[in-house]
């Protein structure tokens, strides 16, 4: 789309047309006794010249440098290139580097969640022969991605990072809800703090007295809604009741703490899914052939500042020659 | 003949070359105005009489004759003949038959030629050039050295603005006192003009007026090219078309204006002589000097 703006560059004619082409009234020759011949419009002839070459070349330049700040334009100017996601090791990362033979091939180091879809969007900055090669723990993307360039994917899973969650239990049976986190299994695991901290994550407050003003969280599991008056008309969704308080989201259900492994089940997966983003399945390796999709019509702005420059300087050059043509 | 004394004029500068050129094929002066007085040229010796000056006696004669004789010598001229010349900027109007001659140049030599006549027979002469809304004014003397004077300042005259208006005029030309002739040249386009009147108030002031009303042959003939554009040298402002359609009624307007200019001459008494000024101006300069021996002829 931004590219039909070059189609505006005739529009460069335009000056030239203006200052080749003077107006110039014919030359009139004084006559003594012109008093006794009618009166006439002065005669107007155009006249081919250049005038002001340097301001004319200024607005030409100027106005191709606005058409090409529109149009946008991306040089091909990548060759060979590894892509490297943030956070690899580095030794390996080198070690398939020379297994690809991409020894003399540029790096590029990209956030990992990002790095398809950013090769995606610039792919028109790499000449039409590049080979690309992806390194490192590259999320598998949800549709299998198309390239216009020959690109290898090559990814090392990382260990998962297991993320631990400060939980806080103001409860009589905290026993109950103990067996209960102590159940959670997968990459996220909860650390059950004596009282609530500034890392806690979950205050589970099961007791029928209101909590401290002062003691915050960004969630809360209440057992009885009498304690929080928020909790008092609000929506509900599969047996939980929810709200948001100065203190933080409010959960209850007069189910809790729940009573069999399922509901257990059910609830932990709930407050994992609404409030921790799920971890990413690392692609295979694939290798990606060259294909003819059309390249992503993203505007990428690579030489959109150095234009903006050189349209402001012209643009103030322009201004000058015109102020000091006319004094 | 003719065109050798116009081109003369157009290829030179040198105004006391065309003077003597012009004035080699031209016959006496302009009046017959020698009488006896004092003066340097001796005339005659003639007896005294109570009233002459003293210093006027010859001595050597009384030792001689032992009787006072008093040197009577040619008097100058009492006349004083001003020459007025038009320098405004429709007097560039260029011959366009004759290239390098204007009307500026013709007139200036007319001028010149009247003022080493003028020289030769020991009249006074000024100058007064109109230009640029001034009057230059160049006080009457005699003598050689007048003439160079005069002959400086009618060369330097450049054709540029308009006349003067009449407060300028009337300020200008004070030399109303004693008899005088007025020599005008002017091309009489803007008529009546403050010129005009000035000059025909000094005809009622019984000072001989005459004048030269200066035309081109392609001004008379209507003899323009059609394609440039033209304009008033003195009128700001539009721009004129010239064109085979258009001669007759310039010839019309042109000669319905001079028409105005001639009769007023002749109401007011003054002799007007056309000069163009691709004609010889010795031709032209005897109708001037002798205006009603030549109007008396065509009569």
């Amino acid at each position: 789309m931004n590219s039909l703006w070059w189609l505006a560059l005739p529009t460069l004619l335009l000056p030239i047309w203006w200052h080749r082409k003077k107006r110039v009234q014919v030359h009139a020759e004084p006559l003594a006794s012109a008093r006794f011949l009618p009166r006439t419009e002065p005669r107007q002839m155009r006249v081919w010249r250049w005038a002001d070459v340097i301001l004319m070349i200024v607005r030409c330049l100027l106005l191709a440098c606005l058409i090409a700040w529109l149009a946008d334009p991306v040089l091909p100017w990548r060759g060979n290139t590894v892509v490297v996601a943030e956070g690899t090791d580095a030794a390996w990362a080198e070690q398939q580097v020379q297994a690809a033979g991409f020894k003399d091939a540029a790096r590029l180091s990209l956030p990992a969640a990002e790095a398809l879809r950013w090769v995606r969007a610039h792919e028109r900055e790499w000449e039409p022969e590049a080979r690309l090669l992806v390194l490192g723990d590259i999320p598998m993307p949800a549709t299998l991605p198309q390239f216009r360039h020959a690109l290898e994917l090559r990814t090392l899973a990382k260990p998962a990072a297991s993320g631990e969650v400060h939980v806080a239990i103001v409860s009589d049976r905290a026993g109950e809800w103990r067996r209960m986190f102590a159940a959670l299994d997968g990459p996220l695991r909860a650390v059950v703090d004596a009282a609530p901290g500034t890392k806690t994550e979950l205050i589970v407050w099961d007791k029928p007295e209101a909590p401290p003003a002062s003691m915050r969280a960004p969630l809360w599991w209440a057992t009885d809604a009498a304690a929080f008056p928020e909790l008092n008309k609000t929506a509900s969704v599969d047996g939980i009741r929810y709200a948001d308080s100065p203190r933080g989201r409010l959960w209850t259900s007069n189910d809790w703490p729940p009573a069999d492994p399922a509901a257990a089940r059910r609830l932990l997966e709930t407050w994992r899914s609404l409030h921790y983003a799920p971890l990413a399945h690392t692609a295979p390796a694939h290798r990606f052939a060259a294909s003819s999709v059309p390249a992503a019509q993203h505007a990428n702005g690579a030489v959109r500042d150095f234009l903006m420059m050189a349209l402001v300087a012209l643009f103030a050059v322009e201004r000058i020659l015109t102020h000091a043509r006319r004094r | 003949m003719g065109l050798t004394s116009s081109a003369l004029i157009a290829h030179t500068t040198n105004l006391d070359l065309v003077i003597r050129h012009v004035l080699a094929g031209l016959g006496q002066g302009i009046h017959a105005g020698r009488e006896r007085g004092s003066g340097v040229e001796f005339s005659e010796y003639r007896a005294y009489a109570p009233g002459d000056e003293w210093r006027r006696v010859d001595w050597k004669l009384l030792a001689r004759a032992d009787r006072y004789y008093v040197r009577e010598a040619e008097r100058d001229s009492h006349v004083a003949l001003w020459l007025v010349l038009d320098a405004s900027a429709s007097m560039m109007e260029p011959s366009r038959s004759i290239p390098g001659l204007d009307k500026l140049a013709y007139a200036r030599t007319l001028l010149a030629c009247v003022a080493a006549i003028a020289q030769r027979q020991g009249d006074a002469f000024g100058l007064v050039v109109l230009s640029g809304g001034r009057v230059q004014f160049t006080p009457a003397a005699r003598g050689p050295r007048q003439l160079q004077r005069v002959l400086a300042k009618l060369n330097a005259a450049q054709a540029e603005g308009e006349l003067p208006d009449a407060a300028t005029l009337k300020s200008g030309l004070r030399f109303a006192d004693a008899p005088a002739l007025v020599f005008a040249a002017s091309d009489f386009l803007d008529f009546p003009s403050p010129l005009s009147e000035a000059l025909l108030r000094l005809r009622h002031m019984r000072h001989d007026v005459r004048l030269a009303c200066i035309q081109t042959e392609a001004e008379c003939t209507g003899g323009f090219d059609a394609d440039p554009a033209y304009r008033d040298p003195e009128v700001d402002g539009g721009v004129f078309r010239f064109g085979s359609d258009l001669r007759e009624g310039y010839l019309r307007n042109r000669e319905a204006h001079f028409a105005t200019v001639t009769a007023a001459c002749r109401a007011g008494d003054v002799p007007l002589v056309n000069a163009r000024i691709e004609q010889a101006p010795g031709e032209v300069l005897r109708q001037w000097l002798r205006p009603h021996l030549h109007q008396a002829g065509r009569r």
